[in-house]
């Protein structure tokens, strides 16, 4: 094993425009802010987003207009509201939105984590989904039954950037035992090609051999690790700190309006900060992180 | 919503959802966006669920998000992560893929979903109001619902009645309800379900058997049949004989109110 530890500007170098990555969490869970926002201030444009539901970090991506296309199943802010950013443009024509329904964009990431390129769904038949992209969606029959079911392709992502608990330094990220389901993380994971992972603490390898069983990424399948703590902030990590409901509220305030949210919310929270160190200091200083916390 | 009289209308739906459900069933509540879509998605749903539980169906399970089996008589003060994160539950999949092989082995009886367009035949667009292509009100995409009404038996839909929702074609169908009626849904391939009860503030409806369009069941206590015709798009089939809508009991009423949302969580838009 060798050393993948990295900081964030260096593991953000890694991603170029007009990039394909796939962006794990859910919504308001363990979606890699910090790691957004570098690549917002790194000035990549044309990106594709793959996701399950998507969230935060792919809106402040949609907000600086660096995405072009977004395959996911859901756009959206839970309880706080629609994903603004991302609608905006996707009425607009900016983004390019393609829709796939839970269990056809699970089968893509399972395609690509079996090392098949498609793999067959019955969920699609006489959707609007089907009719709109035969491009992606195609009629395929069963060999053994001669039942007629739609083909999806794998999704082969450039990149596949996940938030994790802990890890090492050779990028073995394990999960604490007391958590919620962690979305589709696991298969991303073995999905992917060129694997980052940002993790609320490096631990020594030491600490994770005691329990290698709860080694949900190990080692083999990563590129770089990178320690952000408080990494998915104002969003949420399990087993560390819930979601920051001012701030959330503060966000879709301004995000209502395309360019409040770009001159007061952006300016302020992503280009306003060199770093993601000051961004936190900013943003949640140790009195509000204490509330927020949950260990 | 007026407190004063013996119920309310998001009482009556919870009442009225929570007669659908069977006991041994497995049903499905899906996450909501905010407001009034949070409680028709989520808010009723879970109500109903925990009504059946403590009345007809002791055993009626649910899966809700990523959670099988929550204690559904320990409904979290709040909805935030942390709280979901520990409410006691059965089982939390480490990964969603097992959610979704669930549903797509038909391990669900029924479903509770909402949408923001519905057309006579039950056919549910959440994802694009206008031109697909250049929508006029890019809505949320699809979720699990398109995978509900393909594998679930009885999707059940909650739904507010208004004239452009409820429309005579949906702009999208991002989840196949009868389709065009008649046998066109055997027909694209897809199994003999579709879905079971439309239940809105106003009505009920149900789909009649062999043409699969829309029709009224009852009318809630007050509601006339012109007030439900003049919040819609389209014309259902209308019996000439149509009953009331039971409203909830006493009891019903005291179970929602005292024990199952106490904190006015569910119900509270």
């Amino acid at each position: 094993m060798k050393s993948k530890l990295t900081d964030l500007k260096t593991a953000v170098q890694k991603v170029t425009s007009g990039s394909s990555i796939a962006v794990g969490g859910s919504i308001i869970r363990r979606q890699p802010t910090a790691f957004a926002r570098e690549l917002i201030r790194s000035g990549v444009k044309d990106l594709t987003i793959y996701g399950y539901p998507c969230g935060l970090a792919t809106d402040m991506l949609a907000g600086v207009g660096a995405v072009k296309r977004i395959e996911a199943v859901y756009t959206g802010l839970f309880e706080y509201g629609m994903a603004y950013n991302i609608r905006r443009g996707v009425e607009s024509g900016a983004i390019e939105m393609i829709d796939f329904p839970e269990v056809a964009q699970c089968a893509r990431f399972q395609a690509a984590e079996m090392g098949l390129p498609f793999l067959p769904t019955r969920t699609l038949k006489a959707t609007g989904m089907a009719q709109y992209n035969p491009e992606m969606i195609k009629e395929i029959v069963c060999p053994f039954t001669g039942e007629t079911m739609h083909a999806v392709p794998a999704i082969n992502a450039d990149f596949t950037v996940l938030h994790g608990y802990y890890g090492d330094e050779y990028g073995n990220v394990q999960w604490p035992e007391f958590r919620d389901a962690d979305d589709l993380d696991p298969l991303m994971a073995k999905a992917a090609g060129r694997l980052i992972v940002t993790v609320e603490k490096i631990v020594p390898h030491s600490e994770i051999v005691k329990r290698p069983n709860s080694t949900y990424i190990p080692h083999h399948w990563v590129e770089a690790i990178v320690e952000v703590p408080f990494g998915v902030h104002p969003a949420q990590c399990d087993a560390f700190y819930d979601e920051d409901e001012a701030h959330l509220e503060y966000y879709q305030e301004c995000a209502k309006d395309p360019q409040r949210w770009l001159d007061e919310y952006a300016k302020k929270y992503i280009f306003g900060v060199k770093n993601h160190e000051e961004y936190l200091n900013l943003a949640a200083p140790p009195y509000r992180l204490a509330k927020l916390i949950v260990r | 919503m007026s407190t004063d009289s013996e119920y309310t209308v998001n009482e009556l739906m919870v009442a009225a959802t929570s007669r659908e459900l069977r006991d041994g069933e497995l049903g499905f509540i899906g996450v909501g966006t905010a407001g009034r879509a949070y409680t028709l998605a989520v808010g009723i749903p879970m109500a109903a669920a925990r009504l059946a539980q403590r009345t007809h169906a002791p055993d009626f399970t649910i899966f809700w998000n990523n959670l099988l089996s929550p204690d559904l008589g320990q409904i979290p003060p709040k909805l935030t992560q942390d709280y979901l994160t520990r409410w006691p539950t059965a089982y939390q999949p480490v990964c969603s893929a097992d959610k979704n092989g669930m549903l797509a082995r038909g391990e669900f009886d029924v479903s509770f979903d909402s949408a923001p367009q519905i057309d006579r035949f039950g056919n549910l667009n959440i994802t694009a109001i206008g031109d697909y292509r250049k929508p006029k009100v890019r809505l949320v995409g699809c979720l699990a619902q398109t995978d509900h009404f393909s594998f679930v038996k009885r999707p059940i839909i909650i739904t507010d009645l208004k004239k452009r929702a409820f429309v005579e074609k949906v702009d999208f169908i991002t989840s196949v309800g009868y389709l065009s009626g008649g046998d066109s849904r055997i027909k694209a391939g897809l199994l003999p379900y579709g879905p079971w009860k439309v239940i809105t503030e106003k009505c009920i409806f149900n789909f009649h058997e062999v043409q699969k369009v829309m029709q009224i069941e009852s009318l809630h206590p007050g509601v006339t049949l012109e007030e439900v015709l003049d919040n819609m798009s389209f014309t259902p089939l209308v019996p000439g004989n149509i009953p009331e809508t039971k409203g909830p009991t006493e009891e019903q009423v005291k179970l929602i109110r005292d024990v199952i949302d106490p904190n006015r969580i569910l119900l509270r838009a």
